[in-house]
């Protein structure tokens, strides 16, 4: 077996894609990975992949041109799903499971159906990986908090298990196009920065002024307060429910939103 | 009536957020909009929540009531001309202002405005549209907007304010006219229906418009909703639903919301209920919608005359199963989608990922797991390749008794948060079901 070790990132693992595909071994008799191994087995052979964003690019393309939006989507998603740490018995790896994925997609007739083979295993791997991603993302495109600083950018804090950075840039680029914000990630270090009026892109969060991150502009505190007491008021008291709130809105999420804190 | 000037900001938002918290319409959902890079804002179809309140109920607009001033009497309602409460009202620009500034921090996906009537239909109703208006044209603003419309106000009125909506709603409020009658002497069932036909009529000439230019101004493109209170007056669930049914047929309603009745005001026509608000029966009851919007039931299906209420301790599905035991056990792998939507413990995505992943290879009791079929109670129901998964008996006192032992019938929130109401039905239906309490709750 020829093993590609990925660096677990979407660009990481559709580069791992387009080496293992153009290294002509046949489909069965490669496997990817994103986990580091401690353990090399003898009669395997490994190769490290180095990550190229020209390769991913080609790969993205050829995903959507050929499944469509929505399979490149949950692909996506897949990709940047944290996995159980220490992976769990007989759990595929994710960039196996996209691999394998986009082997069969490839071999139908129609490639846009491939998730709905849910008895394979890597289709079913890569659609419940997704969900993961995706339901997060989905949530914190609601219970982000923005605050306004004192030179009028809109900043977030979020502590996601997944890599949903991406996701929400995209979001909040198109809802918010007139304002300059930015999105940091406290899991991963990583940033989304969105100057007003341009597209969004990516940063690693090293040189952070966190020191201006604590300065709020003079309106902050007034619509603070007025958030929380809508937030108290809108409860109907005879329906009270601390344990239904909680299940709704987990308590990892809570420390980042203001009404909360 | 004690209408306060130069009130501050945040006691205004007090007053007219509390007053607008039994509307239960809270979503954002129905319309899709990019933001198309000016202005502020946009909208995605499944709707969002930004945030779940005490109650735990999702948070997604700005639910507020442009005033809690009113000149009606409805009887159920803490805003009605006779209560001793505070009054206030906001002004069209500060409505925009606090909507601006919550949405842009995330706080919100929009904005549900609603009011208690002021001076007469006509002027609050304007009063609204104005407020839409400027968030719309000044703000630029491309978020959610969901208004109630006022009862007995000018069409022309309604007309403008949809074309600037995402969705409307006016409110039945009561199951039937006579009811209505009693409690809401001010309102009418034309007053309410009458509108409610006009913005259905309206929605459907604009999307033959759309077809024609599709660039034509967009009305109400979330569809329009209504709301019921269940427990203020004596309607069986036959009834209720057979009008949400109607309103679904006939009107075309996207949704219809039920809202346990609260008693906030100790009116002498109105029950106590010592039990708290009816949630458990409010929970059937859109149980039953959902069989009625995504499973293809209809509400004679359900319930009739002879039995004219949901079961208490069994939702909606497995209760109609349980009486319908000669359609099962229907086979996974050859069983029609219709058919799959009938099994209690199926949902309609898991139906639908059942029909595509059949066709490659036929399923297990394995494979349904993982699509999300809630096997516990679908077990009594299927085959997989001929086999059930367990030896049961296709019997219906020994699988409804299974189905009871199941705690998840009664949802959780129910179950922890309003144990005393629980308590309050077992004694009424007790003797019904002869069903213990330790029955019904224990794990
Ligand atoms: S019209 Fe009736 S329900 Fe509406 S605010 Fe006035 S009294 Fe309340």
């Amino acid at each position: 077996m020829y093993i590609f070790l990925c660096e677990d990132t979407l660009d990481g693992i559709f580069t791992g894609v387009y080496d293992a595909w153009a290294s002509r071994y046949g489909h069965n008799n490669v496997a990817l990975t994103t986990q580091v191994l401690d353990n090399y087995s003898l009669f395997d052979e490994y190769i490290p992949v180095q990550t190229d964003y020209e390769k991913s690019a080609k790969v993205a393309r050829t995903l959507k041109k050929r499944m469509g939006e929505e399979v490149y989507g949950e692909l996506c998603h897949a990709a940047s799903a944290q996995e159980e740490d220490p992976p769990k018995k007989h759990s595929l790896n994710k960039a196996d499971a996209i691999y394998k994925t986009i082997v069969l997609a490839l071999s139908l007739p129609d490639s846009s159906k491939v998730l709905q083979y849910l008895g394979e295993p890597y289709v079913n791997r890569v659609f419940s990986l997704s969900r993961r991603t995706g339901n997060e993302a989905h949530h914190l495109l609601g219970f982000l908090r923005f605050q306004e600083l004192e030179n009028g950018i809109l900043f977030a804090k979020i502590s996601p298990k997944h890599h949903v950075l991406p996701f929400l840039g995209e979001h909040f680029s198109d809802r918010l196009p007139q304002e300059n914000f930015m999105i940091y990630d406290e899991t991963h270090h990583l940033a989304v920065l969105h100057p007003k009026g341009k597209g969004f892109f990516i940063t690693d969060t090293q040189d952070l002024d966190s020191e201006m991150l604590q300065r709020f502009s003079s309106k902050e505190q007034e619509y603070q307060k007025l958030w929380c007491s809508f937030f108290e008021n809108i409860a109907i008291e005879a329906r009270k429910n601390p344990k239904l709130q909680n299940q709704n809105l987990p308590k990892r999420f809570q420390k980042n939103i203001v009404e909360f804190r | 009536m004690n209408l306060q000037m130069n009130m501050d900001l945040m006691e205004k938002l007090n007053i007219l957020s509390a007053a607008a918290k039994y509307d239960v319409a809270c979503t954002s959902s129905g319309v899709d909009r990019k933001g198309g890079g000016k202005g502020i804002g946009n909208a995605i179809a499944p709707g969002i929540c930004h945030t779940f309140s005490a109650d735990g109920r999702c948070v997604s607009l700005l639910k507020i009531l442009f005033t809690n001033e009113c000149i009606f009497n409805c009887a159920y309602c803490l805003n009605n001309r006779d209560s001793d409460v505070k009054r206030a009202a906001f002004t069209p620009d500060e409505i925009c202002m606090i909507t601006m500034e919550f949405y842009r921090r995330n706080y919100i996906e929009g904005l549900f405005l609603s009011s208690g009537i002021m001076v007469s239909p006509d002027y609050t109703m304007d009063l609204i549209y104005q407020t839409i208006w400027k968030l719309r044209t000044v703000h630029h603003f491309h978020g959610y907007i969901h208004v109630k419309s006022i009862p007995g106000a000018d069409p022309v009125l309604v007309e403008k304010t949809g074309f600037l909506a995402d969705r409307m709603s006016i409110n039945l409020e009561l199951p039937t006219s006579e009811s209505l009658r009693r409690l809401a002497p001010c309102k009418s069932r034309s007053t309410i229906l009458k509108p409610m036909r006009q913005i259905q009529n309206r929605i459907t000439d604009n999307k033959q418009e759309l077809t024609v230019y599709h660039k034509a101004p967009r009305f109400v493109p979330a569809g329009q909703s209504t709301q019921m209170i269940i427990g203020a007056t004596p309607e069986n669930d036959f009834q209720i639903m057979s009008v949400a049914e109607g309103l679904y047929q006939k009107f075309y309603l996207k949704r219809v919301f039920y809202s346990a009745f609260v008693n906030v005001n100790g009116n002498s026509l109105l029950p106590a209920l010592p039990g708290g608000p009816p949630l458990l029966r409010e929970h059937r009851l859109y149980q039953a919608d959902w069989l009625l919007r995504y499973y293809h039931f209809q509400v004679s299906e359900l319930l009739s005359e002879d039995r004219p209420d949901f079961n208490i301790f069994l939702d909606p599905k497995c209760d109609w199963a349980l009486r319908h035991l000669e359609y099962f056990p229907v086979e996974i792998n050859q069983a029609s989608y219709q058919t799959l939507l009938r099994v209690p413990g199926i949902g309609y995505k898991s139906a639908e990922r059942i029909v595509k992943a059949r066709k490659r290879n036929s399923l297990t009791f394995e494979d349904l797991k993982k699509m999300g079929v809630v096997l516990k109670r679908a077990l009594y129901f299927i085959t997989c390749s001929g086999k059930m998964m367990y030896r049961t008996k296709l019997e219906e006192d020994y699988i409804c008794q299974n189905l009871m032992r199941d705690k998840t019938q009664i949802p959780r929130d129910i179950r922890e948060g309003g144990y005393r109401q629980l308590s309050f039905f077992d004694k009424e239906l007790h003797a019904d079901f002869q069903l213990t309490d330790s029955q019904i709750l224990s794990p």
